[in-house]
């Protein structure tokens, strides 16, 4: 299979998208203290890390980073739909290029790729010149370890199987590639298992897969599970849900949020963050939950908890957070407020159940503007769906912003360091970030922020059972 | 002092308080800068030399330092408690032992003696009566023009601190029964702000949580009235984990708070969902034994406003078929014929005060500075202003802002004169 360079939607978007990487390098202050700090010792140097993760401009500042670690890049996005084009594009061209004389990393990412393209990306990414595997890989969803994983099983066994009838149109894209590579270079999958110290995976849905596959015994190298430090779930949960929200309701939108009654559907640390921000503006918000303990918190913090079923006909604004399925049905939208607007704020797009809206009969899809959808209901009312359904602070805003990013990604950073430069102390298995990495990586958010932190006195240490530089918390201490 | 009046200590409960209330009156007055700085002025300037000032207030430490104040700024002082619970008796001691202070007050009166000793405060029969009164609640101004008409003509002007008796002054003067010119100091900007918002905010919260003991968090509040003072009680008990309800009958004040994220309904609504009822409108029969009879078990039921006539009390004994009085202090509970107990604080009467200290020290300072400011300023004006209800000077009131600021420490910035020239012309856009 032959490698190109790169290869990104337009390379002449690089300007606009280094611009937004120096806006977006102020508010990164643990990426850029970690550059800082590192600049000498290159902890990552002989690394050859393959990335697959949203190629924003926040990953863009996390890839620069792990080069001024030492560490040659090689990316591709894992969502079909996530890639800022132009983030693409300065990551290709490098700082130091121009869109004629590029001098970035081998990025192969666009918006609105095919499954076709997007696992053709994730190979090349994972494909590095001269025959050499990837040493390292930085993973979110799971989906460069799947593919090394399912290559070398594959090649174990001789031959890519046939797809099973009801397999997943994305399953056999990935078998028709595994083919071909194993027809093209035999070998190639078992050589990078052999090769890979490990991976660092950022995501709830990645670490799944990996904590299946260590239970199975299938897994071949080593991972860590950034998704659960603590700088990682809690920020991006709360703090980011927190502001990403209701930003995309006002950019959807554009409604008036004081006043209104919003409920939130789930209260665990994503929908806090909602619950939060959704007051801030002035908004009634009202909560359902099915756990005692987060129905009690909600309650405690003065919110009105009581059942979807309950309070459907008062509700203006609906928001999913449960990481659950089947929370808002179609008879609940069709007994909903005219008007009323209705978004998920979960991982998946199954908590509003859009393919039951639009099979009921007579009901009409009318789209306002991009990612935002006026259903008519036969009776004349209407419903305004944000993103279809999908998470709507991605679709109808910008994601988490940078300052969140910053916290998963040094955290990302910090865990490709530990199992690059401390393999031995690693064995094959899933860990979390040892805590004191954990707190470094809150530790280095400070000081952008002018907060000044009180240091334990070494008797003050003693007593509380703790060294004076940390780790303050016990492992099972829930913040 | 007053001739021909009895001992000083005949109106007051115990004179031997005297040493303990003095230290809480020293001890109030380090939070109040506004009078602290006042009174350096007053001192010098002796604005009240000659003159009597007759009081009607709560009789609480902070009320002690606005009497020093007055005597410090040269006038004699008569004061009489404007409720006949809020009255501590050690400051009523302490008072009364200083030179040029008499005091009526003394916790617990009866309805006839609470009137007897305003009267008092006014002078005994055939005295001259005060120039200047400053009430609080307007009993005071309304016992001089009914039974006290004798002393009325010397009285200059007045000053009134709550908006229950600016309410009562302007049917007063409305129906042009007032005498004499008097100043809304209940109705300034920074007053509602600081008085009512702030500190009615934080003390209602206070008394409630003294009176009941309960954890606010997660529980529903019903509060009656989005005023100045339901402002400051609903998002203070948001603020502690409280779900706040809101009742109201102006459309206006009914916006703000369901824009603020409270929920707006009627109290007949209201009622069975409720576990505490507070009551901040100013109005009367807000809480009736139509709702009464709807409420949960348990309900606690407090009052917010200046008089105990919004929870209608006497209602409340006639529902109930037992009543336990202090099941704590200040809390009565009435048991109902289906056997629900409703918690009744305070006897109804305003819940701050009688349960808690009333407004901390700060919020009183500020009250009290803009009164005495006012009242230096009716020393010297009264006589340009008819006998009408007047709203307190501006620059009064940005003046008590600018002392309380300095006392703070907060320095804020000053128009430059481009800015000024930019702000007062029209013909100046973009």
């Amino acid at each position: 299979m032959s490698t190109e360079p790169y290869k990104v939607a337009d390379i002449s978007l690089a300007d606009f998208g280094r611009k937004e990487i120096q806006l977006a390098e102020h508010e990164m202050p643990g990426l850029m203290s970690v550059r800082a700090e590192y600049a000498e010792s290159q902890p990552l140097r002989g690394a050859r890390i393959t990335g697959s993760l949203h190629m924003t401009i926040q990953t863009a500042v996390l890839i620069e980073t792990l080069i001024a670690l030492g560490a040659q890049v090689r990316w591709a996005s894992c969502n079909i739909f996530s890639t800022q084009d132009h983030a693409a594009a300065a990551v290709a061209v490098g700082p130091d290029g121009t869109p004629d004389d590029p001098k970035g990393i081998p990025v192969f990412a666009w918006k609105g790729e095919t499954l076709e393209e997007y696992w053709w990306c994730t190979e090349q990414a994972l494909t590095w010149p001269g025959g050499e595997a990837p040493n390292m890989i930085l993973d979110d969803g799971g989906d460069a370890t799947l593919f090394v994983h399912k290559g070398a099983e594959y090649e174990a066994a001789g031959a890519v199987p046939s797809p099973a009838e009801d397999d997943s149109e994305e399953w056999r894209v990935i078998l028709d590639r595994l083919r071909n590579s194993l027809a093209d270079t035999p070998g190639k999958w078992t050589k990078a298992a052999q090769t890979i110290k490990g991976v660092t995976e950022e995501t709830t849905t990645g670490v799944h897969r990996l904590y299946d596959m260590a239970k199975a015994g299938t897994l071949k190298f080593p991972a860590i599970n950034v998704n659960d430090s603590v700088t990682k779930s809690k920020f991006d949960n709360k703090y980011g849900c927190r502001h990403s929200l209701v930003d995309g309701i006002n950019r959807g939108t554009d409604v008036l949020i004081g006043g209104k009654v919003a409920l939130v559907c789930g209260y665990g640390d994503v929908g806090k963050g909602c619950a939060e921000s959704l007051r801030g503006q002035g908004a009634r918000v009202i909560i359902t939950e099915i756990d005692p303990i987060c129905a009690l918190q909600a309650a405690m913090d003065g919110y009105q908890v009581t059942t979807l079923e309950d309070i459907l006909p008062q509700v203006d604004i609906f928001v999913t957070a449960t990481g659950n399925k089947d929370i808002i049905t179609a008879d609940h939208m069709s007994r909903m407020k005219h008007q009323a607007i209705v978004g998920n704020i979960g991982h998946f797009d199954n908590e509003i159940d859009m393919a039951g809206l639009a099979a009921i009969p007579g009901i009409k899809r009318i789209n306002v503007k991009p990612q935002v959808d006026e259903w008519v209901f036969p009776d004349g009312h209407t419903i305004i769906v944000l993103s279809e359904g999908r998470l709507l602070n991605l679709g109808n805003a910008t994601g988490h912003p940078s300052f969140v990013m910053s916290n998963s990604f040094t955290n990302q950073v910090m865990a490709q360091i530990e199992i690059f430069t401390k393999l031995e102390q690693y064995p094959i298995g899933v860990y979390t970030l040892p805590k004191h990495l954990d707190e470094k990586v809150a530790r280095l958010h400070l000081d952008a922020l002018g907060v000044n932190l009180t240091v334990l006195s070494k008797e003050q240490a003693d007593y509380i059972g703790v060294p004076v530089e940390g780790p303050y918390k016990p492992d099972h201490y829930r913040y | 002092m007053h001739g021909g009046r009895p001992s000083p200590h005949e109106y007051i409960a115990d004179p031997g308080l005297a040493e303990v209330g003095d230290r809480r009156i020293r001890y109030s007055e380090r939070s109040m800068p506004l009078l602290t700085a006042l009174s350096r002025r007053f001192s010098a300037d002796r604005p009240f030399d000659g003159m009597t000032v007759a009081a009607c207030l709560h009789v609480t430490a902070e009320t002690a330092v606005l009497a020093r104040l007055l005597r410090a700024g040269g006038a004699q002082v008569a004061l009489a408690a404007s409720n006949p619970l809020s009255t501590q008796d050690d400051v009523a001691a302490a008072l009364a032992a200083s030179d040029g202070v008499a005091v009526f007050a003394r916790a617990g009166v009866d309805r006839r003696t609470y009137y007897e000793h305003i009267s008092l405060a006014l002078g005994a029969d055939g005295a001259q009566g005060p120039d200047l009164v400053i009430d609080d609640g307007g009993d005071m101004v309304n016992t001089l023009h009914t039974e006290r008409v004798d002393v009325l003509p010397r009285v200059r002007g007045g000053c009134e601190g709550t908006t229950t008796g600016v309410l009562r002054l302007r049917r007063m003067a409305a129906e042009g029964a007032l005498a004499f010119p008097v100043i809304a100091a209940s109705d300034t900007p920074v007053k509602r702000l600081v008085d009512n918002t702030h500190g009615t905010g934080q003390s209602v919260i206070d008394g409630l949580l003294r009176a009941s003991g309960i954890l606010l968090a997660g529980k529903v509040v019903v509060v009656a009235g989005f005023g100045s003072c339901g402002v400051g009680i609903a998002e203070s008990a948001r603020s502690l984990g409280a779900r706040v309800l809101i009742t109201e009958v102006d459309p206006v004040r009914a916006l703000d708070a369901v824009l603020r994220g409270f929920r707006v309904l009627t109290l007949a609504e209201a009622a069975p969902l409720g576990e505490v009822f507070i009551t901040a409108t100013g109005s009367a029969e807000v809480i009736t034994a139509e709702h009464m009879a709807r409420m949960r078990d348990g309900a606690i039921l407090a009052n917010a406003g200046h008089f105990d006539v919004e929870i209608d009390v006497r209602e409340l004994h006639a529902l109930a078929v037992a009543v336990q009085p202090d099941v704590r202090p200040h809390m009565d509970a009435f048991e109902l014929p289906d056997g629900r107990r409703l918690l009744l604080l305070a006897e109804g009467r305003v819940v701050n005060l009688v349960a808690a200290d009333g407004h901390p020290p700060e919020v009183m300072d500020l009250v009290f500075g803009i009164e005495a400011l006012a009242l230096e300023w009716l020393a010297g004006n009264a006589g340009k202003l008819s006998p009408d209800v007047h709203p307190v000077p501006p620059d009064i009131d940005a003046e008590a802002a600018r002392l309380v600021l300095a006392a703070l420490g907060a320095e804020i910035d000053t128009l430059t004169p481009a800015q000024r020239a930019y702000l007062a012309s029209w013909q100046l856009g973009s």
